[in-house]
């Protein structure tokens, strides 16, 4: 017994070093002056992850490739997605599971096969539609199609649809109206589903490459990591840039996951995948 | 724990409260994610399905070339390499991915000291867009200044070329691409291992079963559904990957990389040739659409042999 403790908790620290090793060395690079990054890299030892020497320069000069408008560009764009995911898909996963209405169950599966289609297989049909709208390069053209999510529907579909009738048969023998037995019962019952939905709509906008990159091409509505990624094939050398820009995206999409890492796990145990 | 079971007994239509809600009702509650769903799912399914039998002059106008498209696709024989480095690549990436978020999963599974630390490290690749992973290694695999390199050397092997390495790029995308995803897939597993209850762990370790005979007897059977999803799933984004070959390879170097996603876009937006790239478009929907099919029948059928 001992020697399985042993055993996993070796296991559990090479996996460790595995995956945070890289992370490391990101963070710890942009940092580094410019002169530093390289200079023991041809030897890999305690220096490839201990800076002789800590600077900033790497972060003053992010505004040179427009990291601030890109990264404000992409808050807005993953915050209005997720606020305006969340209220469109609880309503709908409420819908599902409390009324009942004709083709409810042809509807739901389609739903369904929706949130198995990966998003990146119809951009470029998709890319014709908002061109054909005049949509190119718009705040519209980057949220608009992320809202809906099938995915978080079926979530909440599974929450509501577990919720003991007399939540909703008490609030409708008082005669609160649909509307409000929604948002002052359902919603604030479903909190842990309500936390998961949203990082799942935030995180998806935030890693978006494919539809940001086509989608809005001009300066102004690039959004973090097509920034990163352009500046990338112009100055193959402005590498600690790169290790700083790099290493703000991750941050701000760490904190609120590890944040809310807990209800995530308890979300999609409520949802029903299992 | 069961909230999902509950719902499904029909009691909605038994306590006739499903039936208050008007027409209209129903119709504010579900329009806005049902609209989004038609206008930005649907709609572009129909428009790869009907734009694939379409071409563009070089004027611009549109002229009917019907099956012409996909004529020249399947003639082509560039574009059968391209689906065969993207099947292999599938091939490859998807059950290792599974199986190592299965893996990750029971790890962290039983709480003990530090467990939490654990966890919350799994996911930390996970904050980095799948981009930037490529951006990141693409530096540390660096043939002359990357640290991996300066390992390699220093253990005494020769430096590998990796991305830039015709034999090498497919499996250092894999790779790369399963550091920061695996821990994604490992919370859908995770969840699932946590509803199986402990008692059956116990009573099968009172009967005397081993930790492997348990994983195989116990485990297994009652992960069947969450392990479909996650190989469903994890198939669909993989069959889509482009980021890293357009950030990093451009389908090179010879080809190693040449995904079909990738040469869509390609075929879009660097040729121009629009209908030719919705015709790819469509392809990789129903290759999507067969696959998933077929992933979700074997794991079915195994339930019902099983059962």
């Amino acid at each position: 017994m001992k020697g399985a403790v042993v055993a996993r908790y070796v296991a559990l620290s090479v996996i460790l070093v595995l995956l945070v090793a890289p992370l490391a060395w990101l963070f710890i690079s942009s940092v580094r002056p410019a002169s530093e990054i390289f200079r023991w890299s041809h030897e890999f030892g305690w220096r490839t992850f201990v800076p002789a020497e800590l600077t900033l320069q790497n972060y003053a000069t992010l505004h040179e490739i427009g990291y601030w408008r890109a990264l404000r560009n992409t808050i807005f764009v993953a915050g209005a997605t997720m606020v305006l995911g969340v209220l469109v898909n609880a309503a709908a996963g409420f819908a599902f599971a409390v009324f009942r209405f004709r083709f409810q169950r042809t509807i739901f599966v389609l739903v369904l096969l929706s949130a198995m289609m990966p998003f990146e297989g119809i951009v470029i049909p998709l890319y014709t539609l908002v061109r054909a709208l005049g949509l190119v390069d718009t705040y519209t053209a980057l949220i608009l199609p992320e809202v809906a999510s099938g995915f978080v529907i079926f979530l909440f579909r599974q929450f509501f649809a577990g919720l003991p009738r007399e939540f909703y048969e008490a609030a409708r023998v008082d005669g609160a109206t649909w509307p409000v037995i929604f948002w002052r019962i359902a919603i604030p019952l479903s909190w842990p589903v309500v936390v998961t939905g949203a990082m799942m709509l935030f995180i998806m906008q935030w890693e978006a490459f494919f539809w940001p990159l086509v989608a809005a091409p001009s300066p102004d509505y690039t959004l973090v990591q097509i920034a990163i990624a352009r500046n990338r094939s112009m100055e193959e050398t402005a590498w600690g840039r790169m290790f700083s820009a790099t290493t703000l995206a991750c941050l701000i999409a760490i904190v609120p996951f590890l944040v809310f890492q807990r209800f995530y796990l308890r979300g999609l145990t409520a949802g029903g995948i299992k | 724990m069961t909230v999902a079971a509950h719902g499904r007994g029909g009691w909605l239509r038994d306590s006739g409260i499903g039936t208050q809600a008007g027409t209209l009702m129903i119709a504010l509650f579900l329009a806005p994610a049902l609209l989004g769903l038609v206008a930005f799912r649907l709609v572009p399914i129909a428009i790869a399905l009907v734009g694939s039998l379409f071409g563009e002059t070089l004027a611009g106008d549109l002229v009917w070339r019907g099956l012409g498209n996909f004529e020249r696709l399947l003639g082509d024989p560039n574009v059968w390499h391209s689906v065969r480095v993207t099947l292999l690549f599938n091939l490859l990436i998807n059950p290792l991915q599974v199986l190592i978020a299965f893996g990750l999963a029971l790890l962290v599974l039983r709480p003990a000291p530090g467990i939490g630390l654990f966890r919350a490290a799994f996911f930390l690749p996970m904050t980095l867009s799948i981009g930037l992973t490529a951006m990141l290694w693409d530096i540390l695999l660096n043939q002359h200044v990357g640290p991996v390199n300066a390992l390699i050397a220093q253990l005494g092997f020769a430096r590998q070329g990796f991305f830039h390495d015709e034999n090498q790029a497919l499996a250092t995308m894999i790779v790369i691409a399963s550091w920061k995803g695996c821990g994604y897939w490992m919370i859908f597993l995770l969840a699932g291992l946590a509803a199986i209850p402990e008692e059956l762990h116990e009573a099968a370790r009172i009967d005397g079963a081993s930790a492997w005979q348990r994983l195989r007897y116990v485990t297994l059977p009652l992960m069947r559904r969450p392990l479909a999803f996650v190989l469903v799933a994890d198939t669909a984004a993989n069959f889509v990957f482009f980021a890293p070959v357009f950030i990093l390879t451009s389908g090179g170097p010879n080809g190693a990389t040449d995904l079909l996603m990738f040469r869509a876009y390609e075929t879009a937006f660097t040729f121009g040739d629009w209908g030719r790239s919705l015709a790819l478009s469509t392809i990789i929907l129903l290759i999507v659409a067969a696959i998933a099919a077929v992933e979700l029948r074997l794991l079915r059928d195994d339930g019902t042999q099983a059962g």
